[in-house]
């Protein structure tokens, strides 16, 4: 019986497809970044990523920004003897480095019957946490780590942020701007449309964003992470060189 | 306008902040005879530069910044370069069996508690201490002019550096003790400062004024020189090991310690040694104050970065 009603559900939407000419294009979605590729130079301070991009009508948008993931190295912190302080080493595996969730709904969209494979609940099963805690502290640590990240503005979710509108081809435009903080570290990062009605994913688009320093602070980034020995010489050379410049400029001063 | 990119750091920053904070850091440096690292570190860290990289990066400002007050201290006749050189030594000696010794509570998982009890407990002694001895000469001075009598405690200490063995003297800070006594003292403090993270001028400063009897603007000049060492290391050393030093962070801070150094010394030059010694008793006990109320108050997030002082 449940297979024949699929079948029958199946067989409209083809239909519907097939006569309606606007909804054959609904199939394409579409999503594209300004810029896709941001360059960190001497002055940059962060910068704004546009998003645009094509919904079937009366669909929504999740747009997920999100970079490698890494192992990072905590300290929990804690009371002893009245006081707080380190009290042990959490280690948090497989978070990503940058996580920014975008909608076109005042709420982040949710899926009929499955967590959907956005958000942060969603980062919290993929999130591991070894180390100084019990099993039964980690959604509290989860917690806490996802203020971490927030308060340093590499995660952050935004719903509500895609704005949609009518676009001539029946289709719906969305566009929105995502902040990506001067803290975002060099890489790539992946950029998915989720595109969602009546509580199911109707389909995913992929795109890359793509981070880079260049200019001086590559050099000295390179410089620092190749040959340590000699920019920490270098480093110091400089450091002595401005002291007694310093100090030969104010005895100037001081004579006249 | 007036923000840079930290390439290291991995953050923008606002370069007159940056340039203020040394400026400011660079005048206590020179003033007092500090690094000013247990100062600058935390700052940087609200400034959002990642802990690490502002522990690096001060010392390799903290090289330039020594640089000009050893220089400006040399050449007003401060610096004792042979007590500096003993101090240093012992200092050496004491970092690297403190940082032993950081291992050892590591493994025994207590690390972080001895740190920071270290820390209040020796910047309270010895803010208190300070800040009482020059109250009180302070106030001798203005009633009537008499010799401190020397408590029984510490004529046996006297007796004592005495009794050992490589007497030397030391012409620039008026003193002739054994060679041994900077030499173990630079030790115990180079123990403290790598239990701490810190340089280590604060505790030095005062070991040399009581416990080496220097004359006050001798001790600024060759803390100062020890410090400078003591930075130059460091700063290489973190370059090597870690990659933490920020060379643009560095270079803006050190525009304004060095200058912030100068007018220093030349302040420290007018003020009056008990003076001197009062105002570094509050800045420290201001310090210890501040560490004791981030023990007891619970903290904002229960997860921290880690690395830093």
């Amino acid at each position: 019986m449940g297979m024949k009603m699929k079948k029958v559900a199946w067989l409209g939407l083809l239909a519907a497809i097939t006569l309606v000419p606007g909804a054959a294009a609904a199939s394409s979605a579409k999503i594209r970044l300004y810029p896709d590729r941001v360059d960190i130079g001497a002055f940059f301070q962060g910068v704004e990523i546009t998003l645009q991009g094509e919904i079937p009508q009366g669909a929504e948008a999740v747009v997920e920004i999100q970079g490698t993931a890494t192992q990072q190295e905590l300290l929990r912190k804690g009371r002893r003897g009245g006081l707080w302080m380190t009290v042990g080493e959490i280690r948090v595996e497989n978070a990503p480095n940058l996580y920014l969730l975008l909608s076109s709904t005042p709420h982040v969209p949710q899926l009929n019957g499955q967590e959907p494979p956005w958000g942060f609940s969603a980062l919290r099963s993929r999130i591991n946490f070894r180390g100084a805690l019990q099993d039964q502290e980690k959604d509290r640590f989860f917690q806490e780590f996802l203020k971490l990240k927030k308060s340093e503005e590499l995660y952050c979710a935004l719903p509500g942020a895609l704005k949609t509108s009518n676009s001539p081809g029946g289709q719906m435009a969305f566009k929105g701007a995502c902040p990506l903080p001067a803290k975002v570290p060099p890489g790539h990062y992946q950029v998915r449309l989720y595109v969602i009605k009546d509580g199911k994913v109707l389909e995913q688009k992929n795109e890359e964003l793509v981070v880079k320093m260049v200019g001086f602070p590559a050099l000295l980034a390179t410089l620092a992470y190749n040959h340590g020995a000699f920019y920490g010489v270098l480093a110091v050379l400089i450091a002595i060189a401005m002291g007694f410049i310093m100090g030969f400029l104010f005895k100037g001063k001081a004579e006249h | 306008m007036w923000t840079l990119y930290l390439p290291i750091a991995g953050n923008s920053i606002n370069i007159l902040l940056l340039f203020g904070l040394g400026a400011a850091v660079g005048f206590l440096s020179g003033l007092f005879g500090v690094g000013g690292g247990f100062l600058m570190t935390p700052l940087l860290i609200m400034a959002g530069i990642p802990s690490t990289v502002a522990a690096a990066s001060d010392s390799n400002q903290i090289v330039a910044a020594s640089t000009s007050g050893t220089f400006a201290h040399y050449r007003m006749g401060n610096v004792d370069f042979k007590m500096g050189i003993l101090l240093l030594v012992g200092g050496v000696v004491g970092g690297t069996l403190g940082v032993q010794l950081i291992k050892v509570l590591v493994a025994l998982g207590n690390a972080d508690f001895v740190i920071k009890i270290t820390y209040v407990v020796m910047l309270g002694v010895v803010g208190f201490y300070m800040f009482l001895e020059s109250l009180q000469s302070l106030r001798k001075k203005a009633v009537v002019v008499a010799k401190r009598p020397e408590t029984g405690r510490s004529s046996a200490y006297a007796r004592a550096i005495q009794a050992l063995p490589w007497q030397m003297q030391f012409e620039k800070s008026g003193v002739t003790f054994s060679a041994l006594v900077p030499l173990i003292l630079g030790t115990l403090v180079g123990i403290l400062a790598a239990i701490m993270g810190v340089g280590g001028g604060f505790i030095m400063v005062p070991v040399m004024v009581y416990l080496l009897r220097m004359p006050m603007h001798v001790v600024v000049g060759t803390s100062l020189f020890q410090i400078l060492f003591t930075c130059i290391n460091v700063t290489i050393m973190q370059s090597i090991t870690n990659h933490t030093v920020d060379l643009v962070l560095a270079l803006i801070l050190l525009v304004g310690s060095t200058l912030g150094a100068q007018v220093g010394a030349k302040l420290s030059r007018r003020l009056k040694a008990d003076q001197l010694k009062i105002l570094l008793a509050s800045i420290v006990l201001l310090v210890m104050v501040q560490i004791l109320v981030s023990l007891v108050l619970p903290p904002k997030l229960l997860l921290g970065f880690k690395g830093g002082h």
